[in-house]
């Protein structure tokens, strides 16, 4: 029986001791980042009305959330995404605003994968959402804030590729596919799958400049150069507006001086379906998956009734510290700290010299001398720099 | 130079795939050596390094980036169903993935009857009868010699890979509907196809060359 409520479900672990520390400490640096640039914390519940992140609005498939119900009956949700409660939130509070709205947040999120694919099922978010601007320039400031922010915690070797969304949508339009071959075609385009494209676009009656076209995105990533090569893609006046947007945005992020960890790639084609606009993802070596995402929502507000241009992103905060950890680059924690070691006569004194100790800045443990205790050893695996001893009249 | 890690599905289409490999001048001196009970295979002048694993291992261990590369058939792709780059056919290890059965079975594939399905690939059978057919089956999982699943009654068709029909013919069963063509695949992480971009889009374009 014991041994049955020890462990913990599978998809979900404890966070302890030194981890724990370096989670915290990665999160305030990131958090500090995000200030800086005057967003502003919210929490928001964790567990909502299913509505907020069904199939219209959500990421996720409703098959992965974790439901539940209230004594009404209504169906409840862990969120599995934070970006939704959000918007929920500023339609809710903010309907007056006219300037734009920042918040940022830290939260766990809860998603309900299979099993046996060493994944987590909860995991810590960290993001920022910009309600109520649709420039590019807000575009730009998303994806400084991602560069910006892994350099403060030391990472220089990542890239923040950007896509559009409208670039591959307009050649789609254009086309007039059935949802079905619609359906297809995305799926070869998401896994770069040329051959793919080809075979399934050779029998339609589509124009050839569109089909090379087709045939070209999940080719056109890489760095800026890649923009100049697809302006024979862009067929369409939306996917030249793409371009321009994702140019610009170049521009912008040269004057923030973070332009060397960009790179383009246009074969991104979201399952999201509430991005509309540039949609980005931060990589970095020793992690098969990406430790950011975000983009443009400008469609998400309007299922809250306050239709609202907004873009955001979230650093997935558990996959970073594993790719802090292979890159050997995790955060100090060690702060001074000292052990107080007393006889039960004397805890006054302990008290007094803890107290001391700890108005000038150093971490103090007590603890009641006990025979055959090795503090020494305890002083070691907890990176305590300092045991002192309170016994009798030789105070130290 | 950081390694490139290549995972290769064991058996035959790890051999093709490193004959096809030396064309391009990407070899392994190590792998060659029959008696080696080494478990990853280095090529220090590339920094390349190569592993074996179960076929259906290799999409597990590109999604994770575990491995930058894998090469595996179609098959497994189809039904584990992970997120990756799916950048090159290579040609090789060609075969179909069909339904089989007695030809009495036939019948029973043209209406909406609730049939078993036997298979080694449940993902596969799923998707092709219920989003394809749309036809209810119950699929019955099982791990090998497949074809004895409508002979001992456990089913009434089965899912399987074909390569020359043999098996088949030989134990009175024959192909009535084909799901889909199968062959070798390359696949990348999708991190590593970005991170590395210059160094496999090289290995892809100087396959793509020679196929």
């Amino acid at each position: 029986m014991y041994k049955q409520i020890l462990h913990t479900p599978e998809g979900v672990r404890d966070i302890y001791n030194g981890e724990c520390r370096r989670k915290n400490k990665v999160q305030d640096v990131l958090h500090s980042v995000l200030q800086s640039y005057g967003y502003d914390d919210i929490q928001t519940p964790t567990f909502e009305f299913f509505d907020v992140f069904s199939r219209e609005i959500g990421t996720v498939p409703s098959k992965e959330l974790y439901k539940f119900f209230d004594r009404e009956g209504h169906t409840l949700a862990l969120r599995p995404d934070i970006t939704p409660s959000i918007a929920r939130a500023v339609a809710k509070y903010f309907t007056e605003e006219d300037m734009p709205v920042r918040l940022c947040y830290v939260a766990n999120t809860f998603i309900n994968h299979s099993d046996f694919q060493g994944r987590l099922k909860e995991n810590t978010q960290l993001g920022a959402e910009m309600i109520g601007d649709g420039s590019v320039e807000a575009d730009a400031e998303m994806i400084a804030l991602v560069a910006e922010s892994l350099l403060k915690i030391g990472l220089t070797e990542f890239q923040v590729g950007i896509g559009h969304v409208d670039f591959f949508k307009s050649l789609l339009r254009e086309s007039r596919l059935t949802e079905d071959l619609e359906l297809e075609l995305r799926e070869f385009i998401s896994n770069k799958n040329i051959y793919g494209v080809r075979e399934l676009l050779e029998p339609l009656p589509i124009a050839v400049g569109l089909k090379e076209a087709f045939a070209a995105v999940p080719k056109l990533f890489g760095s800026v150069d890649i923009l100049e090569k697809a302006d024979a893609c862009a067929v369409t006046e939306d996917a030249k507006r793409a371009l321009e947007r994702l140019k610009r945005i170049y521009e912008l992020l040269a004057c923030y001086g973070y332009e060397k960890y960009i790179t383009f790639d246009l074969g991104v084609v979201s399952k999201y379906k509430y991005y509309t606009g540039i949609i980005f993802q931060a990589y970095t070596y020793g992690t098969g998956d990406a430790v950011a995402k975000g983009g443009r929502y400008d469609t998400l507000m309007d299922h809250f009734g306050k239709p609202a241009p907004a873009t955001g992103f979230a650093f997935v905060v558990d996959r970073l510290l594993s790719a802090l950890a292979r890159h050997k680059l995790l955060p100090d924690t060690k702060v001074p700290k000292a052990l107080i070691v007393y006889r039960a006569s004397q805890a006054e004194k302990a008290v007094e010299k803890a107290m001391e100790l700890r108005r000038q800045g150093i971490a103090a443990e007590m603890t009641p001398d006990r025979i055959g205790r090795d503090y020494a050893a305890y002083a070691k695996k907890n990176d305590i720099s300092e045991i002192i001893y309170i016994e009798g009249q030789d105070l130290v | 130079m950081r390694y490139l890690t290549f995972a290769l599905g064991k058996g035959r289409l790890a051999k093709k795939t490193m004959e096809l490999f030396e064309q391009i001048g990407i070899t392994c001196e190590e792998m060659k050596d029959p008696a080696t009970r080494k478990l990853i295979f280095v090529n220090e002048a590339l920094k390349l390094k190569f592993f074996l694993a179960k076929g259906p291992d290799v999409p597990t261990y590109v999604e994770y980036g575990a491995a930058d590369i894998g090469i595996v058939g179609k098959d497994t792709i189809l039904e584990e169903g992970r997120r990756m780059y799916e950048v090159l056919d290579l040609g090789y290890g060609k075969c179909r993935m069909c339904v089989c059965g007695p030809e009495s079975a036939r019948e029973l594939l043209k209406h909406q009857e609730l049939i078993r399905v036997a298979t080694k690939y449940p993902h596969i059978a799923k998707d092709y009868f219920y989003n394809q057919k749309h036809q209810t089956v119950e699929i019955i999982k099982l791990n090998g010699s497949i074809e004895l699943a409508p002979i001992v009654g456990l089913s009434e068709v089965i899912v399987d890979i074909v390569e020359t029909g043999s098996t088949l013919k030989e134990n009175g069963l024959q192909v009535l509907e084909e799901v889909c063509p199968l062959s070798a695949r390359m696949v990348v992480n999708q991190v590593s196809m970005k991170m590395e971009n210059e160094r496999i889009g090289r290995i892809i374009s100087d396959l793509k060359s020679i196929l």
